[in-house]
């Protein structure tokens, strides 16, 4: 063995290494962070990644975050030619490598003996970035002006391991909650600290030279396993097309987006062309070039069921053809990117993964709930038990995901770039943090887009303010465009919101609503479901019974969509196999 | 005082240690039978009376206390073979067990399945009433519809009922009439109200150890129940006690009454017994305890010479399994031991487990037919096992089958068979390291700064390369390290919990509340103490109360400096001792912000005798091989080792790596470069380096 052959074992074990390292990052950051938005919804990554930019290994949180480092990582050294030990750095510039510009970023270069080997990154969504209202997903704002984020293109914001403190005061006077953005940007710093330690510690046991050629190995290998799954994949060229919802007045026709994936086994390459898409809008809607690699990344490995590692070995055999310039692509100076992480970063994890559905079972994915409604909406108010101003976000339903060619639709999917790794509040905690009483938050019955394997269901929820008004804020998306079910499965239902007055009367609310609710009042939402995958009519009778017993579905409605038929059996609810096999036959032949 | 004997029902053997009035210990062990457990048990007894030269018969006519641990609630859980149970919970909040509390393993995952909530929702009915976070009631109780459900529950034969509901703990009286009018309907049926078995906020966690507990009741109260009978016609007089989740013991009626602590009967006893063995070394309270079986390695913690608890303690995965919901001895398992099965993945890289060969078939070298590869095979190719003397020549070992299941991957790698062997032994030892970090991130513990404590059949083979790579410089194999939990049970006390939700703040502390609170648990517990005067006077009471910094999400379970809170000297203790604790744990520390507190307990703890046993202090001496063969030990190569027995290892024999020492129940391999000595009690000390 020696340091320029593959070694197996050596690559196994300081891969785990290098994992493990990541996860205490990780787990630093979770813990140790303020905001809710980091420690609960987990709206944060981490990374290490090569002295040449190159993503090493990332772990947990919400991985559309970080498959843009690299891009950060050489601004930094583009910006700072005399990088030294000691440095850290601040990055939110979405014109360059970040996801958006809440999206605060601390990069640390590690030097061992004087030589550059990784840099530690660690970035997390602030609950606050100091905008033109009090909001970080700011969807209306027609530039970044309006958007009013501060931008930071690569500050130095550490030398010698001590604060530079221009850049920090610079965000504490502009910033609302100061003291909760300096314990998050404390704990983003800690984070990269402890990495910046740990890969010292690793470079010394091995030494330098084992360690450079087992990042050439482990980027090697993760290709080669990219390269084995592209090349088990069957040659094709897939097409396929999503909307995002109205965004009145701003994008009255919605968002169409397309892409077009060439899939290449005999090169071991995914081609995956955006430039069918329209140029920047004039909304907080554009995504960011990271965002737009990270939401084409995430659907293929949702698509792909194998592990792959998630690093830029894997990303080599993936080409991927952007715009300048272009809402779904880079985005061009000073078009607003502020809710890139989200709305149309969702509706394109969904495109890539539902097209690879066109090559038929075991692949791709349908479409998961997307929007984020009532059981999502940012509260303020004041608080009569205390007399205190609040303002909180709730993470409180599920959103369906969509159902696959394995599995039933995740219940606590959340959203496309969560995919299920989120939080979910306690009703206890969030009534004694707001003064809300929740009416109920239970399963809608019949819900889950039908299918072979069928999208999670939608929940609904309803809540009311104890005694003072509450502000409800929640942004667009998923009212209009359902989350579509692929080969043969049905569409999701899409969400809704309705407003309740004391007269027990309801109207139903927009897509995106600010409201003060008051008391005797009652907000009720209704959540996307996810797309179901493969024909309802293939769905296994046992899982249809199972479903109905379970209260997921009616009986009626199951014998309708899944064409299955019951009978009542001495012990209980049986699937009729005859009426069954008859129902499931004429129905296919009516459709055939 | 004569013989103490303790028992652990694992899943495939039970484990006996008996201990004599010098408090010296043997083991026993036998297979588990599922059917009836007692056979198994008298069998180990037998097995290690023998050791003494007793019968199990005779022994017992000699004990008097018998502590008894089982994984049986556990399995139960996991394979959810529990009564049927119908939970009740506030109408329109019935999916609480289905939503849990989010998160997810993988994002990218799509091949799983959701889990299925642990009460099916068709026996989950929803209560009309309504109590709010300060307790006042915003709908009554409709005792009419209740009445409905009840009877219905009754004549739909279900066996035990779970009832939890939102705010219980703010105001009980909801979850009490539902009991009060259960006992009329169906004074059979067994009940767990949310509000008393687990008291904290967040209605998951309630639900779930409301749920798990009702489930378990008929099953764990027949199964208590046929051990002490069969014990009895046995002929044993003496008490028994049963190991709980809380790391104590508890008689059996409290643990029928409350079953859900019996949920990690067994492995909560690992760290007791470390924390003892290190204690008695002399090498300090900061202990970290990995037991090693065939198909997992658990990891447990003492912290200031306490064993390390949490409320987050899942049955099955993190997120996706089912939540204990109740204060657990933290231990954290991940699927690796000596089953582990070895594997070349897609881009070339050699993998261990998860996979395990299981005890059936088991690894190749048992001789059982199993084909694939496992760590066991390893470290049967690399010369560590006798195949004629393994497990004290209970089993002899197929040599030829383990190259034959290693050669299969060696050949997909290109390497040697003896190479691959080290590589799968490397690769399984650096994921336990991985599970030791995870665990003492998360409680601030610092592996270097901590002693290790070996047990598990299997422990021996790595836990001094595990040792080397957490650079542990003490490190202690004990005697018993194969019954390791068996062995801890003898060092239980009986501590029972008892907690209660208050909120606030360091900003506007309700002093007199908490104090109240704190001296209702405190009148509580000592009433429940008082019970065991008249044998166990002694006892010592522990408070403690999780708390978080203003707007985390996480709390820390922080244990109170005192409970004398109301002045503010105490109050500054506090909080103080919360900045010190989340310094530690978390690496920041914050004194400008507000402290929140959420949910205050109390531990009592009735101290049961115990003898303590001084030791001579032996003279330094070279041990006597009992034989020399050959062992492969990676970079250095092939290696003549001499093998030691038990049997010329007196107190203060030192010994050199490489050396093999096979113990009957074990077997520890000292790596070149690395030393053992015998220490004044017999335990093994390991050091990773040679000048220790």
């Amino acid at each position: 063995m020696n340091d320029t052959t593959f070694d197996a074992v050596r690559t196994a074990v300081i891969a785990n290494k290098v994992d493990g390292i990541v996860r205490e990052m990780t787990n630093t950051l979770l813990r140790s962070a303020r905001s809710a938005v980091i420690n609960s919804a987990r709206d944060f990554s981490c990374a290490i990644l090569t002295a040449d930019h190159e993503l090493l290994a990332a772990a947990e949180g919400i991985p559309v975050h970080i498959f843009g480092a690299q891009l950060q990582a050489a601004a930094m050294s583009e910006a700072h030619p005399d990088l030294r030990e000691g440095d850290a750095f601040l990055d939110n510039n979405p014109y360059i490598g970040n996801s958006h510009a809440a999206d605060h970023t601390i990069l640390v270069p590690v030097f061992v003996d004087g030589e550059h080997l990784f840099t530690a990154v660690s970035k997390a969504h602030q609950a606050d970035i100091g905008n033109s209202i009090p909001t970080t997903y700011h969807a209306a704002a027609k530039d970044v002006y309006e958007e009013g984020a501060l931008i930071f293109p690569t500050v130095k914001v550490q030398s010698d391991y001590q604060n530079v403190d221009d850049v920090i005061r610079m965000c504490r006077s502009r910033i609302r909650v100061p003291s909760q953005w300096y314990g998050d940007f404390l704990a983003a710093i800690g984070s990269a600290r402890i990495a910046e330690r740990r890969l010292k510690e690793l470079v010394a046991k091995y030494g330098a030279a084992t360690i450079k050629a087992f990042i050439r190995d482990w980027l090697d290998y993760s290709e080669k396993v990219m390269v084995n799954a592209i090349e088990s994949l069957p040659a094709a060229t897939l097409h396929n097309t999503g909307k995002h919802d109205a965004f009145e007045p701003y994008l009255p026709d919605g968002l169409e987006i397309g892409v077009t994936i060439e899939i290449k086994p005999d090169e071991g390459i995914i081609h995956v062309d955006l430039t069918e898409n329209a140029p920047n809008v004039d909304c907080g809607l554009n995504m960011t070039e990271a965002t737009t690699r990270a939401a084409v990344f995430g659907g293929i490995f949702n698509a792909i069921p194998m592990s792959i590692p998630k690093n830029s070995g894997a990303f080599r055999r993936v080409v991927i053809d952007m715009n300048d310039g272009s809402a779904v692509g880079k985005p061009q100076f000073p078009h607003s990117c502020s809710l890139a992480t989200t709305n149309v970063t969702d509706r394109l994890i969904n495109c890539v993964g539902a097209a690879f559905a066109q090559l038929g079972a075991p692949y791709g994915v349908a479409e998961g709930a997307v929007g984020v409604g009532v059981g999502y909406a940012v509260l303020s108010g004041v608080d009569a038990r205390t007399g205190d101003a609040f303002v909180n976000q709730l993470v409180v339903t599920a959103n369906g995901g969509p159902g696959s060619a394995h599995a039933d639709g995740w219940v606590t999917y959340g959203v496309p770039c969560v995919s299920g790794l989120m939080y979910r509040d306690s009703v206890e905690i969030d009534e004694i943090k707001m003064p809300i009483v929740y009416k109920h938050l239970r399963l809608v019955t019949d819900t889950g887009g039908a299918g072979k394997y069928r999208g999670g269901p939608s929940f609904e929820l309803a809540y009311t303010p104890k005694e003072n008004p509450i502000t409800v804020i929640y942004p667009c998306d998923g009212q209009v465009n359902p989350s579509k079910g692929v080969a043969g499965g049905a569409d999701g239902r899409t969400a809704e919101s309705w407003l309740e007055t004391p007269d027990g009367s309801r109207t139903r609310l927009p897509n995106t609503a600010t409201l003060v609710l008051k008391a005797g009042e009652v907000i009720h939402g209704f959540d996307a479901s996810g797309g179901g995958y493969g024909s309802p009519l293939e769905r296994d009778p046992a899982l249809v019974l199972e479903d109905v017993l379970e209260g997921w579905e009616t009986a009626s409605h199951a014998t309708e969509t899944y064409g299955v038929a019951f009978i009542e059996a001495s012990d209980g609810l049986a699937v009729d196999e005859i009426a069954t096999a008859s129902r499931r036959s004429a129905a296919m032949s009516d459709s055939a | 005082m004569a013989y103490q004997v303790s028992a652990d029902t694992g899943g495939t053997f039970i484990d006996v240690v008996i201990q004599d009035a010098a408090s010296e210990q043997v083991i026993g062990k036998a297979l588990t039978t599922h059917d009836r457990v007692f056979r198994g048990l008298s069998a180990a007894l037998d097995a290690a009376a023998g050791e003494i030269g007793l019968t199990g018969k005779a022994l017992l006519s000699q004990t008097d206390l018998f502590v008894y641990g089982t994984t049986r609630a556990t399995n139960a859980i996991v394979t959810r073979n529990v009564a049927k149970t119908a939970l009740l919970t506030t109408a329109g909040f019935e999916d609480v067990l289905v939503l849990k509390e989010g998160g997810k393993q993988d994002g990218y995952d799509f091949t799983r399945r959701y889990p299925n909530p642990y009460i099916p929702r068709r026996h989950t009915f929803g209560i009309t009433e309504r109590v709010d976070s300060e307790g006042r009631v915003l709908e009554e109780l409709d005792d009419h519809r209740l009445l409905e459900t009840l009877t219905m529950i009754r004549d739909e034969g279900f066996e035990a009922v779970a009832v939890s509901l939102l705010w219980s703990i703010a105001n009980p009286a909801h979850e009490l009439r539902v009991a009060e009018l259960l006992e009329k309907v169906a004074p059979e049926l067994p009940v767990t109200l949310s509000h008393k078995i687990a008291p904290i906020i967040r209605e998951y966690r309630r639900t779930s150890a409301a749920a798990i507990d009702a489930s378990l009741k008929p099953l764990m109260q027949a199964h208590f129940s046929e051990l002490e009978q069969d014990l009895r016609d046995f002929g044993y007089n003496g008490a028994i006690l049963v190991s709980t989740s809380m790391g104590g013991v508890m008689t059996i009626e409290e643990v029928i009454e409350s079953p859900i602590h019996a949920a990690k009967s067994g492995p909560s006893m690992a760290p007791l017994a470390g924390l003892n063995y290190s204690l008695l070394e002399k090498l300090g309270g900061d202990m970290i305890v990995c037991d090693t079986g065939g198909t997992t390695f658990d990891v447990g913690l003492s912290r200031d010479g306490a064993v390390v608890h949490s409320r987050d303690t899942w049955i099955g995965p993190q997120w996706e399994g089912d939540l204990l919901g109740i204060s657990s001895v933290d231990i954290r398992s991940i699927g690796a031991g000596g089953g582990s099965i070895a594997w070349v993945d897609g881009g070339g890289l050699l993998r261990v487990g998860p996979q395990s060969a299981g005890s059936e078939p088991g690894p190749a070298c048992y001789g059982n037919g199993g084909m694939e590869p496992t760590l066991s095979d390893a470290a049967c190719v690399l010369g560590y096992f006798d195949p004629d003397y393994f497990l004290g020549g209970r089993m002899a070992l197929d040599t030829a089958a383990a190259e034959a299941a290693i050669a299969k991957v060696a050949g997909v790698l290109g390497l040697g068979v003896r190479e691959t062997a080290w590589g799968i032994l490397s690769i399984a030892s650096e994921s336990m390291v991985k599970a030791v970090h995870e665990i003492t991130i998360a409680q601030g513990l610092n592996p270097q700064e901590s002693t290790l404590v070996a047990g598990g059949g299997a422990a021996g083979i790595n836990i001094m390369q595990i040792a080397n790579e957490l650079g542990s410089q003490r490190v202690i194999l004990p005697k018993v390290a194969s019954a390791l939990s068996a062995s801890g049970m003898h060092f239980a006390d009986i501590v029972k919990e008892e907690s209660a939700a208050l909120i606030t703040s360091s900003e506007a502390f309700a002093a007199k509340s908490v104090a109240k609170v704190l001296a209702d648990l405190e009148a509580a517990l000592a009433e429940f103490a008082s019970r065991f005067g008249d044998h166990y006077p002694d006892y010592s009471m522990e408070f403690g109360v999780e708390a978080r910094y203003q707007s985390q999400i996480w709390t820390i379970d922080l244990p109170l400096p005192s409970k004398d809170v109301v002045d503010e000297a105490g109050q500054r203790r506090l909080f103080e001792a919360f900045h010190d604790l989340h310094d530690r744990i978390l690496a920041v520390r914050d004194p400008g912000s507000t402290i929140e507190f959420l949910n205050w307990r109390a531990r009592v703890t009735v101290c049961l005798p115990r003898a303590q046993k001084t030791y001579d202090v032996s003279t330094e001496r070279i041990g006597e091989p009992a034989s020399v063969r050959r062992c492969y030990f990676g970079e250095a190569g092939e290696l003549d080792t001499p093998v030691f027995k038990p049997d010329q290892l007196l107190p203060g024999t030192r010994l050199q790596g490489p050396a093999i020492i096979e113990e009957p129940t074990t077997t520890v391999v000292v790596y070149p470069g690395m030393a053992a000595e015998v220490s004044d009690s017999g335990n093994y000390l390991l050091h990773i380096t040679n000048g220790a």
